[in-house]
């Protein structure tokens, strides 16, 4: 069992440990791993500074929240004066001038960043394969066939890798269509995607801007609520970041939800799944009746447009928003006799063949003649699902599903992108909506891979969210 | 659905395709136009686009001058630069 924050922070006060012992620990984990779950590793030398201040408080007898704890950051967060490339080609030599807000609350709260974590490229992708840097590879193993590499999930996948072979105690990723929560399933930790709008966006390399947002992927439901207590706050520079009032997410993390709890389990979701999936859903269902929370089946109308829906409107945002990258104020500029030719060739050469894809995709649907028949439809449509899950959580308080359709897959499976897109059938409704989601650990695969289950919450209600992940996670733990 | 001239679109794009890649790129792009298809049969001729999830992000804050990004900052990562300008190849004769 890996040890949680709270377990950490004790031995730190109590001695146990020093802040500089502990990270050395993490550093060794890192450095050593096979897994390429990091596009960066931080010396210890070059966090001294931050080693030093972060003891002396503890010897002082007033540590800030994370104080000393070793994280991973994916590679999309800007970090100041450390290098952060968004795991693309177009960025490999970029060394941003200022901290992301959410990477920059971490560090106001004492943590200390441990390297920047591998992704999908642009986090465009659910297997993390299209990174630029290679694939990570999944610390977890088929029990029938032990020498096959499997893949982490993505887009975060070197976060889930990170976590889940203690090379960092939690790691900092980003969900635009599920890319926090679909990693955590596959890697067996826990993934939360905060509603869209809770977590500023400024200082996260751009991918979908009306979907992306910032959460933590941790080994436990409570390291998730320490680190959301850190990064949820209002920023004037993000004009999506919410204003309302935060609350105390960690704080009564472990009381009982005060009034009855009922969870809508949607019929359509469970339609053709494989038995492994099922057995998820009834084991969580009988561990947290026992509860006395009561189960009602619900049934979406519009689940069979959602991954459409996403894959016009992500790429069009991404078309969009990648269109910065140009080679001429930063990034990896490729030569040409005239400006022109210097964008084509930077662009070209620089994107993976996934990013490519979307941009096209993208450029497509934004298209003279395309645009009210796709992206407008679809931005309609994206009301009507999003109606849909107003109407199911006016009759229930939650809802349960699988967190993905399948256990981790072998690198290199998955060729054709739609087969790749279906992946994320359960996470991209909630991302459309907006939704607060969450992944946890339920149980194992018959193969002896770890699967999860997801709770959707309603808008900015973090805290019932993480009380009802944090019960269902004692009942459902498993040991590796 | 028609077509889809991939020429137009990479241009759009601002890329330049290697021509063995076209074909792939575009068959790639009429497989998920045709699998996206199924959104025009979804009726919505009462429904307005959503394009913010939330409302509560109405947030107005006093227009005061901060200093951030200076010119070093900015430039420090450009390619190739010239004193305080980013450099490119002639583009006005």
């Amino acid at each position: 069992m890996k040890n949680s924050i709270s377990q950490i922070k004790k031995a730190l006060i109590e001695k146990k440990i020093s802040v500089g012992e502990l990270y050395d620990e993490y550093l060794a984990k890192a450095k050593s791993n096979n897994n390429n779950s990091f596009n960066l590793v931080i010396d210890k030398e070059n966090n001294i500074s931050s080693i030093n201040d972060s003891q002396s408080r503890y010897d002082n007898g007033n540590p800030l929240p994370l104080d000393g704890i070793p994280l991973g950051i994916k590679d999309l967060f800007c970090t100041k004066g450390i290098r952060t490339t968004a795991s693309s080609k177009i960025l490999s030599n970029f060394t941003p001038n200022y901290e992301s807000f959410v990477t920059q609350q971490l560090l106001n709260d004492g943590s200390i960043f441990i390297g920047k974590n591998n992704c999908d490229e642009f986090a465009m992708g659910s297997s993390n394969e299209t990174s630029y840097f290679g694939p990570v590879i999944n610390p977890w193993k088929n029990k029938n066939s032990q020498k096959d590499n499997l893949v982490p999930g993505g887009s975060s996948g070197g976060s889930a890798a990170a976590v889940a072979e203690g090379s960092c105690v939690a790691s900092m990723g980003t969900d635009t269509g599920g890319s926090i929560r679909q990693p955590a399933s596959l890697c067996g930790i826990v993934g939360l995607k905060p509603t869209f709008g809770s977590c500023s966006r400024w200082g996260i390399v751009a991918f979908a801007s009306s979907l992306d947002q910032a959460g933590p992927l941790t080994n436990c439901v409570e390291d998730a609520a320490y680190i959301l207590n850190s990064i949820n706050k209002h920023d004037f520079n993000d004009s999506t970041s919410s204003n309302h009032q935060r609350e105390d997410y960690l704080i009564d993390i472990n009381n009982s939800i005060e009034k009855k709890i009922k969870i809508g389990i949607p019929s359509d979701y469970l339609e053709d799944v494989s038995e492994d999936i099922l057995n998820q859903i009834d084991n969580t269902k009988k561990a947290l009746s026992k509860h006395g929370i009561e189960f009602v089946d619900v049934k979406f109308k519009t689940t069979e447009y959602a991954l459409s829906t996403y894959y016009i409107l992500a790429p069009a945002e991404a078309s969009s928003n990648l269109a910065r990258y140009d080679g001429i104020r930063y990034g990896v500029r490729e030569e040409g006799e005239s400006l022109d030719d210097i964008y084509l060739n930077s662009r070209t050469k620089g994107f993976g063949d996934e990013v490519t894809r979307r941009i096209l995709i993208g450029a497509y649907v934004l298209s003279a003649g395309y645009y009210d028949a796709y992206y407008r439809q679809a931005q309609k449509v994206r009301r009507l699902i999003k109606n849909d899950f107003q109407r199911i959580l006016n009759e229930v308080d939650f809802i349960l599903t699988p967190t993905t359709p399948n256990e981790a897959f072998k690198i290199g499976d998955k060729l054709d992108p739609i087969s790749m897109y279906k992946n994320d059938i359960y996470t991209v409704p909630t991302s459309l909506a907006g939704l607060p989601g969450i992944s946890i650990p339920s149980g194992l695969s018959k193969n002896g891979l770890p699967l999860g289950v997801q709770f959707i919450g309603n808008y900015f209600e973090e805290k019932t969210l993480l009380q009802l992940a944090a019960l269902a996670e004692k009942e459902l733990s498993f040991n590796e | 659905m028609s077509d889809i001239d991939i020429k137009r679109i990479s241009y759009l794009a601002k890329l330049k395709l290697p021509l063995e890649k076209e074909e792939f790129y575009s068959n790639s792009l009429k497989d998920i136009i045709k699998w996206v298809d199924n959104l025009k049969k979804v009726d919505t001729s009462r429904t307005e686009p959503l394009h913010n999830v939330t409302k509560k992000t109405v947030s107005i804050r006093n227009d005061e001058v901060s200093k951030s990004n200076s010119v070093d900052d900015v430039l420090s990562n450009a390619p190739e630069r010239a004193q305080n300008f980013f450099k490119v190849p002639k583009v006005v004769e």
